[in-house]
């Protein structure tokens, strides 16, 4: 392979990556941006969405390679799948803003990130006493249809994958900017005193808030099985914190942020283990993490430094 | 107890009590308090020394080591969670550094050449020459276990400086996140550099610790009794800190940093402090650990580990030291024994029925799902743990609660409120053209005012006038964009607020921002932080010099304390946030009388008091004055300002619209329509028509 290839190769390779880690970014931003708190749930609530979508595919008949669909077939399928993957994620996040976290809103001090450790703890046991420790193997719909650039290659996966990020991520955008609930949210994350008084429902917008970010890390989860072919119990860990570093990279808070910052450790991570070596990917990531948390806390777009107590 | 019961002796009648009868259940309580922290660190002591004789078994008594050896790690993060407030969930990479640095200077994992460097340390005996056919042959370290001890808590707590220290300036949740990055970054690093730490597959060989001749092997008892003289130990050092004047300002800092800050306390200091001994802690755990396995992998110091720490907090009681070492027990025990026992009849109940799911079950392999639940469940229902950080405190007696408000005063016996000669015939405070804008709002413009020594200077104006922003530029919580602010002629502008507290202004909030969950005497007690002295060492050694700086702190704060009669002085053992609104102001401003200042800034302090109480507050303030303090004070109460204020400034807007005595300022037009909201005329038709 050339220079160029290699590079070209890993580009695409960082996107996709990108791509999966913007979407689970975005909702550790959404539920920090409302509440301030970092949910550490959310890491296995990714987890989870690979299971799910997993077992409704399984259900649906797909295991292993032998189903391919094309064209309708395929996007029905797809998008069947997110939708039930999403709305089940979705719906286990709005649970746990219920049942775990709301009794804790505006406790100070650290019980309420405790709290979601615990929370993250339980969904993680759950899934590997339940499901097992070993690897499931995903099955893969998608056509093996490539375009080659001399030696790098780019599948039909991989460009499915990134449409249905940006999709999601622009349907985002408009929600938060255009519908009534949107600017309910940005009212609710500027001042959550403030919007009560001005008839706002704030425990609504907190558990649709948990809802939606939820539903996107369960998008994640469905990407991150159809991109890699596999999932496991373990997957959360990593790329949560991977997302998370996303998210502070790009401004916590900030929705085009998680976007952009999500991208960016994409291509930190394929570009990174290419050029320097897979093993040190993390100490990478966490290095950034450390300095753009020191050194411009505001991250890439936000405006609100992190340090209001 | 309700909170309802502790205050309504504001207003209630007698039977009257003494001041000095109110003293005496304080002074129970701490007798019993040091008695109850003596007792249960020989209570540990105790049932830990006679536990193996009554229990002989091996694996029993391997289990209890190795709990030993969890409950210091959690001693440890105790110190960082529990007291100072900094959630570390990274906790096992010092666990990792400290089992590392044993494991490689007592093993033969690192073996440079030969040369003649290495010497002297042979002659002390740290590295053994092997000897080689062809060549210098190379060095194997022979670090003793015991010196180790010490120094890989060392080594530990640099660490624990250098990775806490990149994280102070922000939130609480990011240090979490910071800590958790560099909790992945250590095993990783371990697993990647091989020369050092032998990889994946782990350091062997690592020397097991002799003593006096006699080598520890792979014997479990020494090992139990060694970890329980640590544990021990660390209990000790837990409650010697907690109890002094580090432990107090940790505490603080975990209540309200800012209001730490204000009293003085240096925040960065002492939280680096607190990572560095957590750390170390942490290190010297290692050491221990990996002297009775005699081998180190990277698998053994991962998030689960930190996890597992963070769950014995929680469920023992966070900042509480008993509670904190109860739950590591607890989860130990839970783990190594009564799980496996279950198992063990859930698996006879299953040959019994014939259930294959029965036979399978595996309860051990359910326990970070227990944690889960439990990290749950302990912050729904019970988040100060099984063992609170404080006892419940004795209800006051109906006499106490009933008793008439003894009116107290600075009392001729009041030590001198400060120490430093000042000159009577130059201002005390100069402000000078002092600016600050957020965003587009003037907050304060080109503001200037003289302060003259022993003089009450009152603050008035409508709210959003700038009058708290003025506050806080004078004490440092909030950077002046432009102007100086000279204390006594020496320029304090921009200084950091604990340098402001040391050089002699003290200030209250108009929001009160006291630290809840610190008992009254307390609170104040962190006010004299910047008069006080004993360090982390002095803490813990606890020789006569600190024992006296500890006495003489106490008697100055019950002195400040009785300034308010009877209103505080019951109380002094109960925690702040169960105080009245007028009780909280009155004890905001004894916290920072302690600090000995020479200018007092009062934000409101008669805000929420009735007539009689802000009569009472108005002479104790004017008592201030009688002993030398200078006092600068919002109030809009104008009563209050006209019958003590020397002088009287007037803020609208930021600006300065008026300067003089109460009289002048209340016949000034610009102060009346800018104050009173009413054009002048009006007043001067209200005026006659009175």
């Amino acid at each position: 392979m050339e220079s160029w290839e290699i590079l070209l190769q890993q580009v695409i390779n960082g996107v996709s990556l990108g791509a999966m880690y913007a979407l689970l970014a975005l909702g550790f931003t959404m539920v920090y941006g409302i509440i301030e708190l970092i949910n550490f749930a959310h890491f296995n609530i990714f987890m989870v969405g690979s299971f799910i979508a997993m077992w409704v595919m399984q259900l649906m008949g797909f295991t292993g390679q032998s189903h391919v669909l094309y064209g309708l077939p395929l996007t029905a399928m797809l998008v069947f799948v997110l939708c039930v993957t999403m709305v089940a994620t979705g719906v286990l996040g709005a649970l746990i803003e219920r049942f775990g976290l709301r009794a804790l809103r505006g406790v100070s001090g650290t019980a309420p990130m405790i709290t979601t450790i615990g929370l993250s703890y339980i969904l993680f046991n759950v899934i590997l006493l339940g499901a097992g420790a070993d690897t499931k193997n995903y099955s893969n719909p998608m056509p093996n249809i490539r375009w080659e650039f001399g030696d790098a290659v780019l599948h039909l996966r991989e460009l499915i994958l990134w449409g249905v990020s940006l999709v999601l991520m622009l349907a985002l955008h408009y929600f938060v900017r255009r519908t009534k609930m949107g600017k309910a949210m940005q009212a609710t994350a500027q001042d959550q005193e403030a919007a009560r008084m001005v008839g706002v429902d704030v425990d609504r917008v907190v558990i649709i808030t948990f809802f939606i970010g939820s539903a996107l890390a369960g998008a994640a989860g469905v990407i991150f099985g159809l991109y890699y072919n596999y999932t496991n119990f373990g997957i959360g860990y990593t790329a949560g914190l991977r997302a998370f570093t996303a998210a502070v990279l790009g401004g916590i808070g900030n929705i085009p942020g998680a976007m952009l910052g999500g991208v960016l450790i994409g291509l930190i991570e394929s570009l990174g283990g290419q050029y320097l070596a897979v093993r040190w990917t993390d100490v990478i990531i966490f290095s950034i993490l450390v300095l753009v948390l020191v050194f411009r806390p505001t991250g890439l777009l936000g405006r609100a430094a992190p340090t209001k107590s | 107890m309700t909170e309802t019961q502790l205050q309504p002796s504001e207003t209630a009648a007698p039977p009257a009590m003494g001041r000095e009868t109110s003293f005496i259940p304080a002074i129970w309580n701490r007798a019993t308090g040091i008695a109850g922290r003596r007792g249960f660190l020989i209570a540990f002591l105790v049932i830990g020394a006679l536990l193996p004789l009554i229990d002989r078994n091996e694996g029993d008594i391997d289990a209890g080591a190795n709990a030993l050896a969890y409950a210091i790690l959690a001693l440890g993060l105790n110190i960082v969670v529990g007291f100072a407030g900094l959630l570390d969930l990274g906790y096992a990479a010092f666990f990792a550094i400290g089992a590392y640095a044993y494991g490689i200077f007592s093993s033969y994992q690192v073996q440079p050449e030969w040369w003649g460097f290495w010497e002297p340390f042979q002659w002390l005996g740290l590295v053994q020459h092997m000897t080689s056919p062809d060549g210098p042959g190379t060095v194997h370290f022979t670090v003793s276990f015991w010196l180790m001890l010490p120094i890989s808590a060392l080594i530990a707590a640099f660490f624990g400086v250098l990775f806490g220290a990149p994280t102070l300036r922000l939130k609480g949740d990011y240090l979490a996140i910071v800590t958790l990055g560099f909790g992945e970054i250590v095993p990783i690093v371990a697993r990647n550099v091989p020369y050092l730490t032998n990889g994946a597959a782990g350091l062997n060989g690592v020397a097991s610790p002799t003593l006096f001749g006699y080598s520890f092997g792979v014997q479990s008892l020494p090992f139990y009794y060694l970890g329980l003289a640590l544990a021990g130990l660390l209990i000790l050092i837990s409650l010697r800190l907690k109890n002094s004047r580090i432990g107090r300002a940790w505490l603080a800092i975990r209540e309200d940093e800012i209001a730490a800050e204000a009293m003085g306390v240096n925040r960065v200091k002492l939280k680096l402090l607190a990572f560095g001994i957590g750390a170390g802690f942490a290190g010297t755990t290692g050491t221990f650990y990996v002297a009775k396995l005699q081998t180190a992998a990277p698998e053994m110091f991962m998030f689960p580990v930190s996890v597992m720490l963070i769950v014995m907090i929680v469920l023992g009681g966070m900042g509480s030291v008993a509670g904190v070492v109860l739950g590591a027990l607890i989860l130990q025990l839970l783990q190594s024994v009564i799980l496996q026992d279950m198992t063990q009849w859930v698996h006879a109940f299953g040959e019994l029925t014939g259930i294959e799911f029965f036979k399978q079950l595996d309860l051990v392999q359910s326990i970070e799902l227990i944690f889960g639940i439990i990290l749950v469940v302990m912050m729904r229902f019970r988040r100060q743990g099984l063992v609170p950080e404080r006892a419940a405190v004795t209800a006051l007696t109906h006499a106490q609660q009933t008793a008439v408000p003894t009116r107290g005063a600075v009392a001729g016996g009041l030590a001198p409120l400060h120490r430093r000669p000042i000159d009577a015939n130059k201002p005390l405070l100069e402000i000078r053209g002092l600016s600050k804008s957020f965003g587009g709002i003037k907050a304060v413009r080109d503001f200037s005012l003289d302060v003259m020594p022993g003089s009450i200077v009152g603050i008035i104006g409508p709210n959003g006038s700038g009058k708290t922003t003025f506050f806080n530029l004078i004490t440092g919580l909030t950077k002046p964009d432009g102007g100086k602010v000279l204390l006594a002629g020496e320029d304090v502008t921009g200084l950091l607020p604990h340098v402001i507290v040391e050089r002699g202004i003290a200030r209250t909030f108009q929001n009160l921002r006291l630290f809840a969950n610190m008992t009254l005497l307390e609170n104040v007690l962190v006010g004299t932080h910047t008069r006080t002295t004993t360090g982390a060492i002095g803490a813990v050694l606890r020789p006569p010099r600190v024992r006296r700086e500890e006495g003489a702190a106490n008697e100055r704060v019950l002195e400040t304390l009785r300034i308010f009669g009877n209103r505080l002085m019951p109380r002094v053992q109960h925690l702040a946030r169960t105080l009245s609104y007028a009780n909280r102001r009155r004890l905001e401003i004894a916290r920072a009388l302690v600090s000995e200042p020479v200018l007092i800034l009062l934000d409101e302090p008669t805000a929420g008091m009735n007539p009689t109480e802000t009569l009472e507050l108005t002479d104790q303030i004017q008592h201030l004055k009688d002993r030398g303090v200078t006092v600068l004070m919002i109030e809009h109460k104008l009563a209050v300002v006209n019958q003590i204020a020397d002088k009287v400034v007037v803020l609208d807007h930021g600006e300065k619209i008026a300067e003089g005595t109460p009289k002048e300022v209340h016949s000034n037009k610009e102060v009346l329509r800018a104050y009173l909201g009413r054009s002048t005329d009006a007043v001067a038709e209200a005026a006659a028509a009175s």
